[in-house]
């Protein structure tokens, strides 16, 4: 049957450079020059040429230089194919997705992946510069309330978990603390000063239950990912990184008419499609790079991959499942949006990318050879998306 | 009348909503053949896909299903009532809509607490939604 993720062009293409810029408070540079930075280190990281690239895969929200500026830039006289998508960290493995098709059928043979964003310096979603002309249509029904961005809505939702299993600050304060943790010694992380529970506990409110430490930084910054089929693949460089399985699509809101549990992880349709896509199931990923806008979505989503069943997270934290050293799943080994920096998602594929290549250093895990990347679970918009990465 | 600088831009599925708010009344779009209820106004029914749809008024009761409370506002607006609570209620009409809107109360909000609608006028065509508790002013 189609449609259910089966006939995914499962393993047929591969990440083969990565690239990115410096993550930083204020670029001084335009999403334009942070993309072209970016591009150039992961078409060099392939061992490719610039001339090599014939299609670009971005997402934003009007925020960020498109696929036909960078054509005119490097001098590609016509893209095969580019997929320039609206929004945000819902999508944001969608273009993996994309290229993926893009190659496995042909129609391409070389797509570049990128996110630029000046999230911190210039303009973000919902903020108060962005236009109203760009703000999707559902988001009237709530922002005259005051309610209109994103880390209300899911402290909503984690308030929602914590009156059905019992969730407390605690709980989220661990991922917080485990993302920074695992930040300490990553080269490109903006935030390498350790957190206790204690300075979560204490750290302000935003939108009760959501501490300051529960949301993601904001951040600029490019990271770009190149993509081939499998087979060219094998003559480049470094150990492909497969394209198992991707999935993207519609998820859950509290738009949703007939949906009625809040608490209940929107993550679980999706999941459930990627791991028909991949032929792989939860017991098969080594390590996961989980979208983590804010803490409580981490959780949300071990649940909704299957990694345990809802409300037994808290207790797996307590126990270090999820820590890098040791643990049984190692998440956010790079500190995550919350503390590596928001480059909406593309940072969490260059961190797998690093990881199954064994390229991590101080930071590899034991286990590496299949990731779960993630985009964001599906709460705000309504989409979500994620990936599954193998070492060929 | 409210003072707001964000204020819901209306299109052609969501002008009479917003006047009826205007006006004092909380509409929700209702269907005249399978008498589902669709919120937010959309075009089409979310039950059986129809378009034989009116903006009916309704009670304007529900129940606290979830809260926040915003200490840090994202509109300069919004800041005078830092911190304020945001409730998410269920329609007492049809369980699946969730309307979130400001929680104006002197008691503390918690699940499954009673509220009614408090339409707020912001301007003569556009108006807002507060939600309060018995013995509030309307």
């Amino acid at each position: 049957m189609s449609g259910n993720g089966n006939r995914f062009p499962r393993g047929q293409a591969a990440i083969v450079g990565i690239g990115c810029t410096e993550f930083s408070k204020n670029s001084g540079v335009s999403t334009f020059a942070l993309a072209t930075r970016a591009i150039r280190a992961a078409v060099a990281d392939a061992g490719l040429g610039i001339g090599e690239i014939d299609g670009f895969c971005t997402y934003g929200t009007a925020d960020s230089v498109s696929p036909n500026l960078l054509a005119q830039a490097f001098g590609i006289q016509s893209l095969n194919y580019y997929v320039d998508q609206y929004l945000g960290g819902s999508v944001s493995m969608s273009v993996i997705g994309q290229a993926t098709l893009a190659v496995s059928a042909g129609i391409a043979d070389c797509v570049v992946c990128y996110r630029a964003i000046n999230g911190r310096s210039e303009i973000r979603k919902n903020g108060a510069g962005a236009g109203p002309a760009r703000a999707p249509w559902d988001i009237q029904f709530k922002m005259p309330s005051g309610y209109m961005v994103p880390a209300q809505e899911m402290a909503m939702n984690a308030r929602a978990h914590m009156l059905r299993y019992g969730t407390t600050s605690e709980d989220l304060g661990r991922i917080a603390v485990l993302s920074r943790t695992n930040a300490l010694d990553n080269e490109r992380a903006m935030m390498r000063k350790p957190i206790t529970l204690d300075d979560y506990m204490a750290s302000e409110w935003i939108a009760e239950p959501f501490h300051k430490l529960d949301c993601c930084l904001e951040t600029d910054g490019a990271v770009a990912v190149v993509i081939v089929n499998a087979e060219r693949a094998r003559d480049l460089p470094h150990r492909p990184v497969l394209i198992q399985g991707a999935a993207w699509g519609g998820g859950i809101s509290i738009a949703n008419n007939g949906f009625d549990e809040l608490a209940e992880s929107p993550a679980r349709p999706i999941a459930e499609r990627l791991f028909n896509a991949a032929g792989m199931g939860a017991e098969d990923i080594d390590f996961a790079e989980f979208y983590d806008c804010f803490t409580y979505p981490v959780l949300s989503q071990i649940e909704g991959y299957g990694f345990c069943k809802a409300g037994e997270v808290p207790d797996m934290l307590k126990d270090g499942a999820f820590d890098r050293a040791g643990g049984k799943l190692p998440i956010n080994t790079h500190g995550g949006l919350l503390s590596e920096g928001y480059i909406h998602g593309m940072n969490h594929v260059y961190e797998a990318v690093q990881q199954i290549r064994g390229d991590a250093a101080h930071r590899q895990v034991k286990k590496h050879d299949v990731a779960l990347v993630t985009g964001q679970l599906g709460y705000v918009s309504g989409y979500s998306s994620a990936t599954i990465l193998r070492g060929a | 009348m409210a003072e707001r600088l964000v204020k819901p831009i209306p299109d052609r599925d969501t002008v009479a909503y917003w006047q009826a708010l205007a006006d004092g009344k909380m509409v929700v779009t209702h269907c005249r053949d399978c008498g589902h209820w669709t919120w937010p106004p959309r075009p089409i029914c979310s039950g059986c896909h129809g378009d034989n749809l009116a903006l009916d008024e309704v009670k304007g009761t529900g129940t606290v299903y979830s809260w926040i409370v915003v200490h840090r506002s994202t509109t300069p607006d919004m800041m005078q009532y830092v911190p304020y609570t945001l409730a998410l209620v269920r329609l007492d009409e049809q369980a699946d809509i969730y309307i979130p809107g400001r929680f104006i109360s002197d008691m503390d909000v918690r699940r499954g607490m009673k509220v009614r609608v408090r339409p707020e006028r912001i301007t003569d065509q556009l108006g807002d939604l507060a939600w309060t508790t018995e013995g509030m002013p309307a």
